[in-house]
């Protein structure tokens, strides 16, 4: 408890880190913020040609808001998760790129990983707010939604926070967990469903039966994936315009919490070891 | 002079001297284990106190333990036995311009570096003239500080440490920067904070400094106290062994 006093003593500086990040990133550029559009814009185009032209790819038209738009379809679900993996990756970084400000001054150290947590959200607030124009013009009905998204993105903000956390400090102590980390993000990508509808997984899984004679099928271990269940809870919300089932939300609040109590735990044990380890 | 501002309580402080320092996950598991090391010991049980409103000084050869003691007195390093207490607000300077982005400006630069040093926004804004004031940077204040010169540069770091406000100001050799006119700025600054009665521990190879502005003194030698007290006869104890070659 005290040390979720002393974070939050840090507000102040956890908001100049952050808009330090923010601001300086896109200095000197002519296009300024609107270039953190452009990745995930790329990503879709790739995503759209490839797996939906190409491929064929298929989702269910959104029930009840009948959008039919495979682009829109796989922004819900890629937004969220390029959110959460540059927050992972930047994360990793943050204390080993700070070694320098952690050896000379004295300060609450848990700043560093959660101010990427804010920079990120700020470009991925950014990115939802057009998602969200887009899909009202497409004809979805997502207005009254907002509130239950913003409850979402904090939801994933959290989870993202606690790996980001648990990384920053593996990072200082095994340096190779920024390189293994990208690899990891890449099959942690194609195990979610995000530029496939899971329904996919679930046919598959129904026709493999249970593994090796137990009732555990394919699909029980495809939803241990904690990104898994927010991705159904962004999909839901913004592409279907419902409700997502209470199960859902509690999963994701179980996983979020889970993974911030953890990584605090974790980094507060190792937190004054810091100045020594870099 | 009975008033204690900080207490330095039997410190000992260990690092540990890799032979192999292993930080790849491969390593670690084929061998099991991360690293083979023996400890050093930078600080051996010092015990001193540094008295309200002194100018304390560090002195001692390289490698005697001064920086590691300051960075343990700037909570950045923590003792392996005993402790250190002190009795009101410490800041340190250990350098300049820690955390400047070098893409923004000298007044967003202010409020960044002001925050990591543990000021609110309302004291940046309070001290924001005094800040540029005795930087002597006004005229580039919005200027991104990457086109300040480097005097510019440390002047506007030293500015924002010195007005942090503290009532025990810990300092490394940073009194080395600028010009002369700005050293003496900084000296003037040193002798005011003396005068509010407020205590300030220095670290500096320069006897002369330190004579000058020092009231006590405590010498380390190889990470143990020799000697502690005023700071004529210990300078002089210091300089001595220094002759003789110890």
């Amino acid at each position: 408890m005290k040390y979720l006093q002393e974070v939050w003593g840090s507000r102040e500086l956890l908001f100049n880190l952050t808009s330090r990040e923010v601001r300086g990133k896109y200095k000197r550029t002519v296009f300024g913020q609107l270039w953190s559009l452009a990745n995930p814009l790329a990503l879709m185009l790739v995503y759209t040609l490839v797996f939906g032209l190409l491929f064929r790819i298929k989702p269910l038209p959104g029930d009840p808001s009948g959008l039919d738009v495979f682009a829109l379809w796989l922004l819900c679900g890629l937004l969220p998760w390029t959110f959460f993996a540059s927050v992972a990756s930047a994360g990793a970084g943050s204390l080993v790129e700070n070694s320098n400000l952690i050896q000379k001054v004295s300060f609450s150290r848990v700043v560093l990983p959660l101010s990427t947590v804010g920079s990120s959200a700020y470009n991925w607030g950014f990115e939802m707010i057009v998602l969200i124009i887009a899909i009202s013009i497409a004809g979805g009905f997502v207005l009254p939604w907002i509130p239950l998204v913003m409850v979402a993105m904090v939801l994933l903000a959290v989870f993202a926070a606690g790996v980001g956390l648990i990384l920053a400090i593996s990072n200082v102590y095994f340096r190779d967990t920024q390189y293994l980390l990208s690899i990891v993000l890449q099959f942690w990508m194609y195990l979610t469903p995000i530029i496939y509808p899971i329904s996919l997984v679930e046919s598959a899984s129904k026709k493999t039966g249970g593994l090796a004679g137990t009732q555990v099928t394919v699909l029980d271990i495809y939803t241990l994936n904690p990104m898994e269940h927010f991705v159904t809870l962004f999909r839901e919300l913004i592409y279907d315009n419902r409700f997502p089932s209470g199960v859902e939300w509690l999963v994701c609040v179980c996983w979020a919490l889970a993974a911030l109590g953890v990584g605090l735990i974790i980094f507060r044990r190792n937190e004054r070891n810091l100045a020594e380890a870099l | 002079m009975s008033d204690v501002a900080v207490k330095v309580d039997h410190v000992t402080k260990s690092f540990r001297m890799y032979h192999e320092r292993n930080q790849s996950l491969k390593s670690a598991i084929m061998r099991g284990r991360t690293s083979v090391h023996e400890d050093f010991l930078a600080l051996r049980n010092v015990t001193f106190d540094v008295p309200v409103g002194s100018t304390f000084g560090l002195i001692g050869s390289n490698g005697s333990g001064k920086s590691t003691l300051l960075k343990c007195l700037a909570n950045i390093y923590y003792p392996n036995e005993g402790s250190i207490s002190h009795f009101g607000r410490i800041a340190a300077m250990l350098e300049v311009g820690s955390g400047f982005h070098a893409e923004l400006s000298g007044r967003e630069n202010i409020f960044l570096n002001g925050s990591i040093l543990g000021m609110s926004k309302k004291d940046v804004t309070r001290k924001f003239d005094e800040i540029v004031d005795f930087s002597g940077v006004e005229q580039f204040i919005d200027q991104p500080v990457k086109n300040y010169s480097s005097g510019m540069y440390v002047r506007l770091g030293f500015a924002i440490a010195i007005n942090v406000d503290p009532d025990i100001l810990v300092v490394d050799e940073v009194l080395a920067v600028g010009d002369q006119d700005f050293q003496d700025k900084c000296f003037q600054k040193f002798v005011d904070f003396k005068e509010q009665g407020k205590t300030v521990i220095l670290v500096s190879h320069s006897m002369q400094t330190v004579q000058t502005m020092c009231d006590h003194v405590a010498w380390l030698n190889h990470g143990e106290l020799n000697a502690v007290g005023a700071a004529e006869p210990t300078i002089k104890a210091y300089i001595d062994s220094l002759h003789t070659g110890e």
